[in-house]
Parts: structure tokens; C-alpha cells; sequence
């Protein structure tokens, strides 16, 4: 029977490059549908990287709440006050809502300054407890957090950021057991945190001091008043689902109206992160449309070209089957050359798109740390081949059937 | 009795159903060299494809060596074509993006042979031929005597029980056409081949042993000629 040696594949070959320019133009079409789809691929992970790098350390089951001026009146208040959140608050959300895992004050005091000698760098400063690192999880470079026995205790430490450790302390090295300065107070340093997501609480992440909020407190002279209650829902739970009983329970300790939305200002994280997921969802969907139209298009150019290669041919087929090829052969060598085509194209394509992908990881990288993940992974790659595969083949067999019912009686005699 | 067709009938079904073989009775013997001679329209084509197994008819018996050519599977056609049967066709029909030996080593292909021994067997063909050295010359580089004979090795390859030769001078000048049917006469006599020549010329008839006349979808007269009398394009036997 058959036999696949090289001289198959130098048939294939033969009848590939007979006529170069037609069978490059048709593979650009697959290579270009590869590439499409493959770079786009790649673009989409990478974006998406790159913008959840801003969330990074962030827990996106969380929820916030801030207070602001009431706006309605209620039961002989007028509109417009002004009213505080306490560490009350925080103990009875605790305790009244069970769907909630954490929930954690912090403080923040905006433009102090860190000094330490005669440098002196511009900060942020947020208190706040232990349990904190459920909310913003920080990605620790030296030392240690903020811990229950530094608040209880009123200790003077402080977690830095990436900037202030790198502007306070310009020799590098570990930093802690040094002091800093903030509001006239000496901070031992207890830990520097390199995380340099773009959304924080309080301020960047990189330019804060994180403080323990008992400290703050008395500095700030605050007494049980705090600026921001951070809570995070336990597994499978929403904070969505228990935002109005929160409202409640906070509305009722500070008499203010349970309808007043401005005043108890409530931020839900996770809504946020569900339109940036779903956002990559549709955009996904975009690619691999895109990538598959641009790819059939391109398997359809192959299946038309062999077409009419196939009719070109119709003579040397009609040889072919006169001197013994059965139309199986016929259909196999057809096929053989769709397939081969497809892939081979299809490689290229997808040599280059992992090509063009790399460069773009080398650019997103900032000291030599990697922003964002742009470069297909290696199954996808797999997929993708198996893929053309079946598309080739798909692309050969109308082309393939037309050659198979050539008969040679019609093919070789020219009257 | 190598070739046996007993009343075979063709007709083709157009707008108009054409009767083109009426009942052909003929035997061929083996390593005869037999011309079919017709005008065109005779049916002589038609009887040549049958006898090709290229295409099939609708009543009668054709059988090749006692086995019955009816009702075959393409591959079944095929196969029996590229074990029993070498064409030689008029335009040659070489594949004109494979060198000679490439030609020659087609068929070979097709029945498996492992390339060295296809390959080695070509090229002994090819020389038998006097085509050694243009072997890996494409057909484009030949003259039509040349790429002739390559046909012709082409046709001999798979040792078949028959040669087929359509016209087979039909495109070439006087003097090659004599070349190519003594090449022919020859295979004949010294490798006892069997070989059926069609042709709608008496001259190129007139080398073959035996001359069927076909006319009209019947066999007209059997002549054998076994003197080879007709002067090759001699005065008396214009080309038609």
C-alpha cells in the first residue's frame, strides 16, 4: 500500500512549491489568522495583568465603609451633620452579622513626614490592628507586620513602604530596628512592605507608614472615633447581601436615617472586581472570535485555492489514476497537502506570535520584575495546533472529493 | 487467451443515447501486436477505455487472463490497471513537475516498491530505453520521441500483460513515429509483449501483426499481416 517515506513528503513539497507565490498567499491567511488569534490571546492575559497588578495584595471579597455629612434629617437632627464611625461599630458588626470574617478599623493621617536624620519623605499614615492583612494583604521585604501585641500595647514600630524605605534609607539593607520620625514620635521599624498595588486604603501602599491604631488614636487624639471600617465576607459569602443590615445597625447606634446613602457611604469591592472580571470575560469572547473568523477565513482561502489546484490538476490526477492510484491515494495526497500547508503556516504563525509576545513581555518588565503575563502557554499553543489540524483537514476535503471523483477517462484524453 | 470480450455493448446516456459499441466479439492472444483501426467516431476510443478498464460497459464479458473485468470497485479498477495494464497515450501524459525517472517510477509508487529498488528499476528501464542520461531532465526539456519513450518505460515498469498505446505517434513527426513503433515492434518480439495499438493510421497499422478494423461500434474485418507490406509513409500510404 502507501507508503509515507520521504517521498511523500517530497510530493507534497513538489506540488507546494510548483506554484510558490499562490501557496504563500494562501498560507498568509492561516498565519495571519494564527497570529491574530494568538497575539490577541496573549494581549488579553497581559492587559489583564497588568491591571490587576494595580489590585494586587487588594481582597476582592471586601467592603468598606466611610462616614460623611448626614443628609436627611432624622428624629430632630437636622441635615448636614457631621458624625463619626467608632471602634463600637466595629465590635457590633462583629458580632450581628456572622457572615462577616474580619472586620478591622484603620485611621489614616494624611501629608505628615518621615524623617530619619536629614532625610525626610512625605507619608501617609494609616493605624491599624493585626487583622488588617485580610484586607490588604502586604507583601513583606523585611521584618514582620503590625501584631495584636503591638497594638494592645501601644508599642512604637511601624511597617514602611517601598518609597520611604528606599528615600529614608538609600543604603539598602534590612531597616529594621532603626528609628524613624512621624509627628514628633520615634517608630522603630518593624517591617518594610514592597507591595505596590495601585489600589489602597488610605493612601499608595508605597508611600505609607502603617502604624498600630491604638497609637494613631492617642496621637490624632481621636479617642473611640475612626475613619474607615474594613470587613471582609467569609467564603461563599456576599458582602452585597449584607450591606443593608450594615447600614442598619450602624444607622441606629449614630441616629441617622437607615435610608440616608450619603452618609453612610458604603463600598462594595467585589462589585468592582466583577465589572473588571466581566469586562475580560467579553473582551475574551471578542478574541476568540475574532481569532476563529480570521482563522476559517483563512482555512476557507486554503480550501478554495486547492480547489481550483485541484482542477488545474485534473489532467495529472486523471495520470495518476490511469497508472494505478486508487482514489484513496488521491484523497490522502490531497489531504496531505491541506494539512500540510495549514501547519505549516499555522507554526509559523504561531512562532511568531509567541515571538511578538515576548517582546512585549520584555517591555512590560520593570526591574527586572515581570508587570504582566503576556506569552501564550504552552497547552494553548497545543490546542491551537490540534486545531489547525482539523481545520486543514476540514479545508481539504471538498477539494480532496472533487479529485477523487476525477475519472481517468475523462482527465486524459485531450479530444 | 489473454484478452476475451464476447458481445460487448456501451451505450452513452445523453440527451440523446448513443450506442457506441454494438456487440464486439474479439480475443487477443498473448504476445500479439494488434492495431484497432477506426475513423473517429468508430468507437475505437471507447473499446480502447474498456479495454483499459477506465471505463466499463454495460452488457457482454470482458475478461483479461480468464478473470471477468465487470462491476470492479475503483480500487479494484485500480489496482488491475497498475498490475495488467501499461498505457501509452498520444499527449504522452507525462507529470510535467517530475523528472523522467520520477515519471517512470510512478506507478512503482503506487504499488509500494521501497524508493531504491523503484528508483533502480527505473533507470533500467530508462536505459533500455537510451534515455540514461536524461533521467533528471523534466519533460518540458525533451523532444516528443524522447518524453515518447519515457511514456513507454513508464508503461513497461510494472511488467504488465498488456500495453495499451492510444494514437501513439499521433503527436509526433514521421520520422520519430517510425522510431517509436519499431521501439514497439520490438518489445514485441523480443520480450513477447502484448501490445494493443490504436490508430486511425493505416502506416503505423501496418507494423502490427494482426489489424482489427473497427466501424460503426462493430468489428469490421480481421487482417492479419504478418509481412508488414505497406511501405511506411510511402507514396501509397499517405498519412490520413
Amino acid at each position: 500500500m502507501m507508503r509515507f517515506d520521504t517521498d511523500w513528503f517530497k510530493e507534497i513539497s513538489d506540488t507546494l512549491t510548483r506554484n510558490k507565490s499562490r501557496s504563500l498567499l494562501t498560507g498568509f491567511g492561516i498565519f495571519w489568522g494564527i497570529f491574530m488569534l494568538l497575539a490577541m490571546m496573549g494581549g488579553g492575559n497581559g492587559l489583564k495583568d497588568l491591571l490587576s497588578s494595580n489590585f494586587r495584595g487588594f481582597a476582592t471579597n471586601s467592603g468598606f465603609v466611610v462616614a460623611d455629612l448626614t443628609s436627611k434629617p432624622y428624629k430632630g437632627f437636622r441635615k448636614g451633620r457631621a458624625w463619626n464611625l467608632t471602634l463600637k461599630d466595629i465590635e457590633k458588626l462583629d458580632q450581628m452579622i456572622p457572615e462577616l470574617d474580619v472586620v478591622t478599623p484603620l485611621i489614616a493621617d494624611w501629608g505628615q513626614n518621615a524623617v530619619r536624620g536629614e532625610r525626610e519623605v512625605q507619608c501617609y499614615v494609616s493605624g491599624v490592628r493585626a487583622d488588617y492583612v485580610s484586607v490588604m494583604e502586604p507583601r513583606l521585604r523585611y521584618g514582620r507586620y503590625i501584631n495584636n501585641i503591638d497594638v494592645s500595647q501601644k508599642r512604637h514600630v511601624c511597617v514602611i513602604g517601598k518609597k520611604i524605605y528606599n528615600d529614608l534609607f538609600p543604603e539598602g539593607g534590612d531597616p529594621c530596628g532603626q528609628m524613624i520620625q512621624i509627628r514628633g514620635s520615634y517608630f522603630r521599624v518593624a517591617g518594610v512592605d514592597f507591595n505596590a498595588g495601585n489600589v489602597s486604603i488610605g493612601g499608595p501602599a508605597d508611600e505609607t507608614v502603617i502604624l498600630p491604631i491604638s497609637i494613631v488614636s492617642s496621637l490624632l487624639n481621636r479617642g473611640n472615633a475612626i475613619d474607615l471600617i474594613c470587613m471582609t465576607a467569609k467564603p461563599g459569602k456576599k458582602i452585597s447581601a449584607v450591606q443593608g443590615r450594615i447600614r442598619e445597625i450602624i444607622a441606629r447606634d449614630h441616629y441617622i436615617d437607615p435610608t440616608d446613602e450619603a452618609a453612610i457611604q458604603m463600598l462594595d469591592a467585589e462589585e468592582i472586581f466583577s465589572i473588571v472580571d466581566n469586562l475580560f470575560k467579553g473582551v475574551n469572547i471578542l478574541v476568540w472570535l475574532i481569532g476563529l473568523g480570521t482563522l476559517l477565513a483563512g482555512a476557507i482561502g486554503v480550501s478554495n485555492i486547492m480547489m481550483v489546484t485541484v482542477k488545474e490538476r485534473t489532467t495529472e490526477i486523471g495520470i495518476r489514476r490511469a497508472i494505478g492510484a486508487t482514489p484513496r491515494m488521491i484523497l490522502t495526497q490531497i489531504m496531505s497537502e491541506s494539512v500540510s500547508l495549514t501547519i505549516l503556516a499555522g507554526v509559523l504563525g504561531i512562532l511568531f506570535s509567541v515571538f511578538v509576545l515576548n517582546i512585549a513581555e520584555l517591555a512590560s518588565t520593570q526591574d527586572g520584575i515581570l508587570q504582566a503575563h503576556f506569552q501564550i502557554g504552552f497547552w494553548p499553543a497545543v490546542v491551537v495546533l490540534l486545531l489547525l489540524t482539523v481545520l486543514g483537514l476540514l479545508a481539504g476535503l471538498a477539494p480532496a472529493t472533487r479529485a477523487m471523483n476525477i475519472k481517468p477517462v475523462d482527465a486524459i484524453r485531450d479530444e | 487467451m489473454l484478452i476475451e470480450l464476447k458481445d460487448v455493448n456501451k451505450t452513452y446516456f445523453g440527451a440523446q443515447p448513443l450506442h457506441v459499441l454494438k456487440g464486439i466479439n474479439l480475443s487477443i492472444e498473448r504476445g500479439e501486436f494488434v492495431s484497432i483501426m477506426g475513423a473517429s467516431g468508430s468507437g475505437k476510443s471507447t473499446l480502447l477505455n474498456i479495454l483499459g478498464i477506465l471505463d466499463n460497459y454495460d452488457s457482454g464479458e470482458y475478461r483479461i487472463n480468464g478473470k471477468l473485468i465487470w462491476d470492479l470497485t475503483e480500487k479494484q479498477a485500480a489496482e488491475y490497471r497498475n498490475k495488467m495494464i501499461g498505457f501509452v497515450f498520444q499527449s504522452y501524459n507525462l507529470i510535467g513537475f517530475k523528472t523522467a525517472v520520477e515519471n517512470v517510477e510512478l506507478p512503482l509508487f503506487y504499488q509500494g516498491v521501497p524508493r531504491r529498488k523503484r528508483h533502480e528499476r527505473a533507470m533500467d528501464y530508462l536505459d533500455k530505453m537510451g534515455l540514461k542520461d536524461w533521467a533528471h531532465h523534466y519533460p518540458n526539456e525533451m523532444s516528443g520521441g524522447q518524453k515518447q519513450r519515457v511514456a513507454i518505460a513508464r508503461a513497461l515498469i510494472t511488467k504488465p500483460d498488456i500495453i495499451l498505446a492510444d494514437e501513439p505517434t499521433g503527436a509526433l513527426d514521421s520520422k520519430t513515429s517510425v522510431e517509436i513503433m519499431d521501439l514497439l515492434s520490438k518489445l514485441n518480439r523480443e520480450d513477447q509483449l502484448t501490445i494493443i495499438v490504436v490508430t486511425h493510421e493505416s502506416v503505423v497499422a501496418s507494423v502490427t501483426n494482426k489489424i482489427v478494423r473497427i466501424k460503426d461500434g462493430v468489428i469490421g474485418d480481421v487482417e492479419t499481416n504478418p509481412r508488414h507490406d505497406a511501405s511506411p509513409f510511402g507514396e501509397s500510404t499517405k498519412m490520413k
